[in-house]
């Protein structure tokens, strides 16, 4: 079957992910606002005979790339193969989309136009005349809605015919312009791109065309050309940037052809009504401050609904399974180790949902950017800027995709300085460390409020250690900061249910493979060596009459085992570094455990303080840990937890986009340290102060 | 006068873009281009930033960007 291998660009939030999502039932992360695809992503479909390769590319506002993000699309359009450009554009923006769909069009290779979020559009009264727009450009466009899959089997066929036919655009600058265009060509001989593309990118003094032909054996012929065209552009124009020429004659052109195929819509009030409150010059913080409350006190108090049945859920398994087999070692692994502490992961998937749900609103409303716009003059005082804002909000659900949405940062202090203090936003698989915690030693009224100040406290933090950091290590000025405020939309109901659906796949999946592997491997370790006990009260047990002896006997001999055991010597060569910390040997295991991922924190406690033994529910976990450890190591864990390094998969993350071994020396070293400091000192000002 | 010294509601032509690159070429990409119209939406309260709308987009940017466009009240 034929390939044809398509190159999906546009600006940054025109639904690029979107569209990919409604053709192919791909599962991309679609928001709003700009920067969600950072890295290109690739899915296939048939139509029609031809295999279709659809290559998302990162939204780019022009083929002047800004950001590192916006490199990847234009180094991918001039060095990669592909057969065909789809270029996606947003019907109620089309001039500032346009402008760049001319840059594009330069190029000279066949290309495809999808007027996307046409509904909207036309419930505005707007229209597009798409065939109109084909005689003028020669670019086939179709009107399109990814959001309520209209136009997309229509835009296909208009893809594969421009495929077949090799149909490149047809656009041209003013007269002068082109004479000039011309002339250059002339000079420009051999080379593997289209050379009217190069003669427009070195009049517009593009330094990556600059690279590719500076060592042509022509190019001393050209430079004087070169010279002598511009200068007659900028005498001609009256300006002295030529690139600013060509970005005005583009404008000019998108102008001419609008008036020519599309209605205009009536402008839409919604947007600005709704920002006269968020975004209010003395309101907009304080409400900012309230959502993010409202998102994490309903985490908490509707994510502890389900908790119980979930958890009563496991109990009953575990007896029902534990009846089911044989006594002897497998039994007691699954009933003692791997069932309670997949249980208690689990137990807390609705608090992560909640959670994930609020982020994901933030982002598909269009709030988040205005939450950018809101914080930026706070961010600006900690030497940040507003756009850091979107990773490190990310960070509250993920730290790997918060680590490559700093992408979206240009200058590369502040993305490593964001970088660095992203840990510092607790990210959803810490939750339920916290929830455990802060239930197990905090009245019930103040739960909520707990569980705020611990994410609000991480926050501050991060953001003054960003400030620490931009003063000591990164001196300069942040970026400047343009950024897009997109539209309210509303959110797409299917899509949002079907990223909670992934979400919750995923999570227990996580549970039922790499935790339950992980909880038999601390059951195991902490089960082991036991020969010599087993037989010492075995033959106790034996000859003791009384049930009551006999269970106590039993749960002494765990308890020996248990202090004997492989992981005790772990935990207890450990003990001397935390015990300032009140820190038991249970905690050090289980805080050691959380390195390989967070969840793996709350499965070990689970199975160290024996969940499964009594045949109790993983809700008993809370109990337990009550009665078993002091009020300030419950804070020292906290914040450890707080500030600690992340799980191995976000620490790759950070490594694979921070080459520099200084930096990721330092970035595995620093949180640690000081999250021991931190929580130190926390512990000494709660003994002191009771 | 400069984008920074306008307030609520005002409207403005642009003028000329001062901004050096790539900074220019961001704000271009913007549609802050000579002879466009823009209206100043919203500031936040001691005029750090801008909402401005211009063309039907709408973008925020810093007193320190909004110092590098020229324009004219009208």
């Amino acid at each position: 079957m034929k390939e044809i291998k398509i190159a999906l660009v546009g600006q940054p939030n025109v639904g690029k992910s979107h569209l990919i999502n409604s053709i192919s039932g791909a599962t991309l992360h679609v928001g709003n606002f700009s920067g969600v695809t950072v890295d290109k992503k690739e899915v296939e479909f048939e139509r029609n005979g031809y295999k279709l390769k659809l290559i998302d590319l990162p939204g780019t506002y022009s083929f002047h790339p800004y950001t590192p993000e916006e490199k990847v699309t234009k180094d991918f359009l001039l060095n990669a193969e592909y057969d065909l450009i789809l270029n996606v554009v947003d019907s109620n923006q089309l001039q500032k989309n346009l402008i760049f769909s001319f840059q594009v069009s330069d190029l000279n290779k066949p290309m495809v136009i999808a007027f996307n979020m046409y509904d909207e559009f036309s419930r505005q009264g707007g229209e597009i005349d798409n065939d109109k727009f084909f005689k003028l450009t020669n670019i086939r466009a179709e009107n399109v809605s990814a959001k309520e899959n209209f136009g997309l089997e229509e835009l296909f066929e208009k893809v594969i015919k421009t495929y077949q036919e090799k149909n490149t655009p047809r656009i041209y600058y003013a007269e002068t312009i082109e004479e000039e265009i011309a002339n250059v060509k002339e000079k420009i001989k051999e080379i593997n791109f289209d050379k009217r593309f190069i003669a427009i990118r070195l009049l517009e003094d593009d330094e990556d065309i600059y690279k590719i032909i500076h060592e042509k054996p022509w190019y001393v012929e050209l430079v004087p050309q070169l010279k002598s065209s511009k200068e007659r552009i900028r005498i001609e124009f009256d300006s002295d940037d030529v690139k600013e020429i060509f970005f005005e004659e583009r404008l000019a052109l998108a102008k001419g052809i609008i008036s020519q195929i599309a209605k205009k819509a009536r402008k839409e009030k919604f947007s600005e009504k709704i920002d006269k409150v968020l975004i209010h010059p003395i309101l907009g913080l304080p409400i900012f401050l309230f959502v993010m409350w409202v998102i994490f006190q309903s985490t908490f108090s509707l994510g502890a609904i389900p908790m119980d049945y979930i958890s009563s859920g496991f109990g009953a398994f575990g007896n029902f399974v534990g009846g089911l087999l044989p006594n002897g070692l497998i039994k007691e692994a699954v009933v003692n180790g791997i069932i309670p502490a997949v249980g208690a992961v689990v137990m807390f998937l609705p608090n992560i949902l909640i959670l994930f749900l609020g982020i994901n609103l933030l982002e598909q409303t269009g709030y988040m950017a205005r939450a950018a716009y809101v914080m930026d003059g706070v961010l600006k005082k900690f030497g940040l800027q507003g756009r850091a804002f979107i990773p490190l909000v990310s960070g509250f659900g993920c730290s790997v995709p918060a680590y490559m949405a700093a992408r979206t940062l240009k200058n590369p202090k502040d993305r490593l300085i964001t970088m660095l203090v992203i840990g510092f936003m607790s990210c959803g698989a810490r939750l339920p460390i916290y929830v455990l915690l802060v239930s197990a030693f905090f009245a019930p009224s103040i739960q909520g409020d707990v569980m705020f100040a611990i994410y609000l406290g991480g926050a501050l933090t991060g953001l003054i250690v960003a400030k620490i950091l931009r003063v000591v290590l990164f001196k300069g000025e942040p970026e400047p900061f343009v950024m897009e405020l997109p539209k309210y939309r509303f959110p797409k109901m299917k899509a949002i249910l079907f990223d909670l659906w992934v979400k919750t796949k995923m999570y227990i999946q996580k549970a039922g493979t790499f935790i339950a592997f992980a909880a038999l491997g601390v059951w195991f370790l902490s089960s082991f060596p036991r020969v010599d006990i087993v037989k010492e009260y075995s033959f106790k047990i034996e000859h003791i009459q009384n049930a009551d002896k006999k269970a106590a006997l039993k749960e002494e001999m765990n308890e020996k085992i248990l202090e004997n055991s492989y992981i005790a010597h772990i935990g207890k060569a450990m003990a001397p570094l935390t015990k300032p910390l009140d820190l038991g040997w249970k905690e050090d295991v289980a805080l050691l455990a959380g390195l390989a991922a967070k969840e793996t924190v709350v499965s070990t406690m689970a199975v160290l303080y024996g969940v499964g033994n009594i045949g109790d529910t993983s809700k008993g976990l809370i109990e337990k840990i009550r009665n078993s450890i002091p009020f300030t190591a419950a804070v020292a864990m906290i914040i450890i937890v707080m500030f600690y390094s992340p799980c191995v998969a976000a620490m790759s993350t950070f490594y694979a986009e921070v080459p520099q071994m200084l930096w990721r020396t330092f970035y595995t070293i620093y949180p640690n340290v000081f999250a021991y400091i931190a929580a130190f000192m926390a512990v000494g000002l709660i003994k002191i102060f009771s | 006068m400069r984008l920074n010294e306008l307030s609520i509601n005002d409207k403005a032509v642009i003028k000329k873009i001062h901004a050096k690159e790539p900074l220019k070429s961001k704000l271009l990409s913007m549609g802050f281009a000579r002879g466009e119209k823009l209206k100043v939406l919203k500031h936040t309260l001691v005029k750090n930033t801008f909402d401005i709308d211009i063309n039907g987009v709408n973008v925020a940017l810093r007193n320190e960007e909004a110092r590098e466009i020229e324009v004219e009240k009208i």
